[in-house]
């Protein structure tokens, strides 16, 4: 029970501690996820990438905000699009309007570059996920939604999605199909073993290209944690 | 899969739960001391002592078995200092309101080995009470011993005496909370490896390798509000939002 009062109390909070505060130690921990995932593919370009977990509240938008900040402070030209479209945040994150968005752009409404804004942060271009729609993971998998990838690959430099968590709707898994590479973020203390295997397991099922997981929320040793710091 | 717990996990185990475990161990000790102070209503004790003189000129067997005989006899006293005989007749002389059988319960008869010394021991909530009940009950029996076993051998020792100051027997209020103690102690250190054991969750890095066979592009530490200085400057992130109100606005779907 407080463990649960806790997460609640977590997740109504959006950290963007790489644009807060670029030299604190957590935002170096995201720029070392950034070159590692530079490392992890090096025979194929990594141009679309999706975050997942396999629960809620695990720390998706926040990884997925930070690491798409870390990567146009590194002078990439980033688009994030926010594919949960069953709980969007990203509008929230970065105080945004979200009346148009992904789920507009993919029922035809408007286009990428009309729908996508460009953020506070220099490279950064966001894509809110629009009015709600009744199908998302339909809207996920059609030729819309391949032929928008295509032009914003041609765009931008790395296209990073948010999505739902693989356990409870698929939208992931449609994604991981398409997209590059997937992470999976683990909470420290929360993300039971077994959910994770399963979310492997069913991301594996999508045909996903697994990079790695993100763990979130560990417990640092003090004295270790601030000794690069500030 | 095999597993193996190091001296040093048990430790982290247990500094993790240390706040369980002291809680439990205060609260036991707290409450067994609050019970023994308060609730518990204090017993007294008071012993008189007899001897068992055997006529030697009776007999001529040795040592050993008269050593034996003594033990024997002494055993038999037992049964008839709590035999209902003696003891209705200690309820009316002493105008008690408690079955025999209760009485028994308060009256108990021990002799240290080989030695023909008996001690009987009388407890009551009250110390006058249980200091009568012995001299009564002693009385009593020596009386009706030479009418049951037409032997009159025993004389009092000692007669039991009431101090100025009497101290209860029980409860040991101190004997309580230390056994609390170690009870708390002992449901606390099982509580913390029970609820290890429970908790199934992913922790660290050789976790996420161990359980998911995939690597760790990187660790993000808990952000907490003193990391979320912008330039020196504090940023509040305490300000709480529902996850579907923007600006005040509800959430809007098509």
């Amino acid at each position: 029970m407080v463990r649960r009062k806790k997460q609640s109390k977590v997740s109504n909070v959006r950290h963007l501690i790489t644009k807060l505060n670029p030299r604190s130690p957590i935002t170096e921990q995201y720029k070392t996820i950034r070159t590692n995932l530079q490392f992890s593919s090096v025979d194929g370009d990594l141009k679309t990438m999706l975050v997942t977990s396999s629960g809620p509240s695990e720390g998706k938008s926040s990884t997925t905000a930070n690491l798409a900040i870390v990567f146009a402070q590194q002078g990439k030209k980033v688009l994030l699009i926010d594919a949960d479209m069953r709980k969007p945040t990203l509008h929230y994150t970065f105080r945004m309007d979200n009346r148009r968005g992904l789920s507009s752009v993919l029922v035809g409404e408007s286009i990428l570059e009309e729908s996508a804004s460009s953020s506070d942060v220099e490279g950064l271009d966001l894509l809110s996920c629009g009015p709600i729609p009744p199908n998302p993971s339909e809207l996920l998998g059609s030729r819309a939604m391949e032929n928008m990838i295509g032009r914003a690959k041609e765009e931008y430099d790395i296209i990073l999605f948010d999505t739902p968590p693989v356990l409870a709707v698929t939208d992931a898994q449609i994604l991981a199909n398409i997209c590059d590479g997937a992470v999976m973020v683990v909470r420290s203390n929360q993300t039971e073993n077994d959910a994770a295997i399963k979310a492997k397991e069913l991301l594996e099922v999508g045909n996903a290209k697994l990079l790695g997981v993100v763990l979130n929320d560990r417990e640092q040793n003090k004295a270790h944690y601030y000794y690069y710091g500030n | 899969m095999e597993e193996t717990i190091s001296l040093k996990e048990i430790f982290e185990v247990l500094k993790k739960r240390l706040l369980l475990i002291v809680l439990l161990m205060v609260g036991a000790a707290g409450a067994a001391a609050i019970i023994s102070f308060f609730i518990l209503t204090p017993t007294y004790q008071s012993s008189t002592q007899f001897i068992v003189n055997q006529d030697t000129s009776e007999t001529n067997s040795v040592d050993i078995n008269q050593i034996r005989s003594n033990l024997e006899i002494i055993n038999t006293y037992n049964d008839i200092l709590t035999s209902n005989r003696i003891l209705d007749q200690v309820i009316e002389e002493l105008n008690l309101t408690i079955s025999p059988s209760a009485l028994s319960e308060k009256i108990s008869v021990a002799n240290s080995e080989s030695s023909q010394v008996v001690k009987l021991s009388a407890t009551d909530t009250d110390p006058d009470v249980a200091a009568d009940i012995a001299n009564t009950t002693i009385a009593i029996f020596q009386e009706d011993l030479p009418e049951l076993m037409n032997v009159n051998n025993v004389s009092v020792l000692s007669e039991a005496v009431v101090p100025a100051d009497p101290t209860p027997v029980n409860p040991k209020p101190m004997l309580n909370t230390a056994i609390a103690l170690v009870i708390g102690a002992m449901i606390g250190v099982g509580l913390a490896f029970l609820f290890e054991y429970l908790d199934n969750t992913v922790k660290t890095e050789q976790d996420v390798e161990k359980t998911l066979e995939l690597p760790v592009l990187g660790v993000i530490s808990h952000i907490d509000e003193k990391d979320m200085m912008s330039m020196g400057k504090p940023v509040s992130i305490s300000h709480k939002r529902e996850r579907g109100s923007f600006s005040g606005q509800k959430k809007k779907t098509v």
